[in-house]
């Protein structure tokens, strides 16, 4: 299996960025996932990274090394996820929960599924063109959907989170069937308000990821002016040939049973001080398991 | 000076599988060597061993370090792994490259590609020892930090900052490559917010924001640094400390006496990169690389006769400065 993948993350105007991304693969599957944590609430970015982290969780113990019931595989991840938040609002005892919006998607024997909460967003894009994306959990679209006007309607005002009393409500899409060239793209709604979907699917139509994901996300930034929301994109490409070195991710570099993933642990962050002798040998062992992958690409 | 630096290996030691050759140079984390392995290939080899945390003395391996100071030593131990680990995914040729990591001497080592040549420091002092209106072609610059950002592009996208660069830090090799190089400074913070330690950082290279201990720091903490890197290497000399700039700002002034010398678009964009507000600056790599990248016609602007009086009368004073400041840190030094 092999992609080509490119993640920013910009904060824009915002005091904080709390948007989360990232990506995990085994051998024969990848996972991606996007988090947008809400304003409004406390803790956003928490939110955003837990949902993270679990979900990265969820792969590593299912993805063996694929996760053959994909749909079911992401709900489940998806309710951990909402009660992970849950609980770790009723732990400190906060008096409103942290909330987040999701949108993931696992890619493996040629198939992508995805699944999404709220109004972060995924796109796929073939030949140019955009083939399909998630239709946000937003009264805007909602509204929209059925034919109605939308010119009062605040487009923040979403009816599902996670993290929220209420019972998240989802969405599982695919499976849609890969071509090589085919471009997947997820974003926080900082990209999508500013940024027109036409214009989405031409950039990536027209240009390699390692360009078109920054050109997108300046747009958002310049558009969105001082008080830029923060923008996040994570894009990839399907089975791309081998030009573009730096964004390309071939799992066959990786070992049977291994686990690769850019999304970090670490919150709740036990203690820095606990580096004992075992966390040292472990530590050393994967930076020169990193040394030896990042060697192996590059032969 | 109050405390004995912790003593170098000797030559000849042989630690996981190399031979140290000779101490290379000595920092606040450790002491890097030149040391060849088994099959003769050089090395540069990284030990951890902070200077204000543990001691050694002249002729031993093991490093004491005070019980009181263990806790601050490990933590400094998990930003050393956490160069290694950001380093370790990182090939690109102006990026200095990892090849090894062990723990010997109950510390750890890092072991990196041997580089020769000379850091953009040396070429600096070399180029302004002649004299020439010009330091360096702005075809040079121009070209050399094309390359350098592109190392960095890739370090920002692996989600760590540098956070000293510095002419020093800037290596240019025999084979004409440009490599980022000491990451020591650097900690994966753009996916964490806060309590991180804050680097030590170099007056003139470093951003207000590097001063102000509340302040978040990003790309653009970077890419101040590399425009005061581009000013030095047009100018000759590093650029006012950032105090001194919000104190009274002459950036502008100390830029308009290169103009005429270099194109004004080169000037304009080392005033972009060192805007005293980071959201001013440019706010990735990608939107640095794509203006110096811009091959448009070059326009120069030549200073009016009133701007040169000016120009003139504030070299008067600003030399007057400087001979005061060189007195009194002639003064300190000693202390």
């Amino acid at each position: 299996m092999k992609f080509s993948v490119y993640q920013i993350s910009r904060q824009g105007g915002r005091e904080r960025n709390e948007d989360r991304m990232g990506y995990a693969y085994t051998r024969e599957s990848g996972l991606f996932v996007l988090a947008d944590g809400m304003g409004g609430h406390p803790e956003g970015a928490m939110a955003a990274q837990l949902a993270l982290q679990t979900f990265s969780a969820y792969f590593q113990k299912a993805a063996s090394p694929t996760v053959r019931e994909v749909p079911d595989f992401l709900s489940s991840a998806l309710m951990a996820a909402h009660h992970q938040i849950i609980r770790y609002a009723a732990e400190k005892g906060m008096l409103d929960t942290p909330r987040t919006t999701l949108v993931a998607a696992v890619m493996e024997r040629n198939h992508v599924h995805w699944i999404h909460c709220g109004d972060s967003r995924l796109y796929l894009v073939r030949e140019g063109e955009l083939l399909t994306r998630t239709r946000d959990h937003s009264y805007i679209e909602q509204q929209a959907h059925l034919g109605r006007s939308t010119e009062h309607i605040n487009r923040n005002i979403l009816f599902t989170c996670l993290g929220s009393p209420a019972k998240p409500v989802y969405d599982v899409s695919g499976p849609v069937q890969l071509q090589q060239g085919d471009r997947v793209l997820l974003c926080s709604d900082g990209l999508w308000s500013t940024v027109k979907d036409f214009e989405i699917a031409d950039q990536l139509a027209r240009h390699p990821l390692e360009h078109a994901v920054p050109e997108l996300v300046e747009m958002a930034l310049k558009r969105g002016g001082p008080r830029c929301d923060n923008v996040t994109v994570l894009a990839m490409e399907w089975e791309t040939p081998d030009e573009f070195q730096t964004t390309r991710v071939s799992t066959e570099d990786i070992e049977e049973g291994v686990f690769a993933s850019t999304i970090q642990s670490g919150v709740p962050d036990p203690s820095v001080e606990d580096l004992d002798d075992e966390a040292i040998e472990r530590s050393i062992a994967e930076i020169n398991e990193a040394i030896r992958r990042t060697a192996e690409k590059n032969a | 000076m109050s405390k004995v630096k912790p003593a170098p290996l000797p030559p000849d030691t042989v630690i996981g599988g190399y031979r140290i050759v000779k101490k290379l140079a000595a920092g606040g984390f450790g002491v890097v060597y030149l040391a060849v392995d088994t099959e003769g290939q050089q090395v540069a080899i990284k030990e951890y061993l902070p200077s204000s945390l543990a001691s050694r003395g002249p002729g031993e391996l093991l490093p004491q370090v005070q019980p009181e100071k263990l806790s601050l030593y490990r933590l400094g131990l998990k930003s050393f792994f956490e160069e290694g680990r950001a380093l370790a995914q990182i090939s690109h040729q102006s990026v200095v490259s990892v090849l090894n990591f062990f723990r010997e001497n109950e510390t750890v080592y890092m072991v990196m590609n041997y580089l020769e040549g000379a850091s953009l420091q040396e070429f600096i002092i070399t180029a302004r020892e002649l004299k020439k209106q010009k330091v360096f072609r702005e075809s040079t610059i121009r070209s050399l930090y094309d390359e350098v950002l592109r190392g960095l592009r890739i370090v920002h996208q692996h989600k760590m900052l540098h956070l000293d660069i510095k002419p020093a830090n800037i290596f240019i090799t025999d084979d004409n490559r440009a490599v980022l190089i000491d990451f020591g400074a650097a900690r994966e913070v753009l996916s964490k917010e806060g309590n991180f330690i804050r680097p030590m950082y170099t007056p003139g290279f470093a951003a207000p924001e590097m001063y102000r201990r509340d302040s978040s720091m990003g790309p653009w903490t970077d890419i101040y640094a590399i425009g005061a890197c581009i000013y030095a290497s047009m100018q000759g000399y590093p650029p006012n400390d950032a105090p001194q700039r919000l104190e009274k700002d002459r950036l502008s002034l100390a830029l308009s006496r290169l103009r005429g010398v270099y194109s004004d678009n080169l000037i304009e964009v080392v005033e972009w990169c060192m805007s005293l507000d980071p959201l001013s600056r440019p706010q990735s790599v990608f939107a640095l690389q794509k203006e110096l990248s811009r091959e448009t016609e070059r326009s120069y602007t030549k200073l009016t006769v009133a701007e040169k009086m000016r120009l003139q009368f504030d070299n008067i004073v600003s030399d007057n400065k400087r001979s005061a400041r060189k007195t009194t840190a002639a003064g300190t030094r000693f202390k």
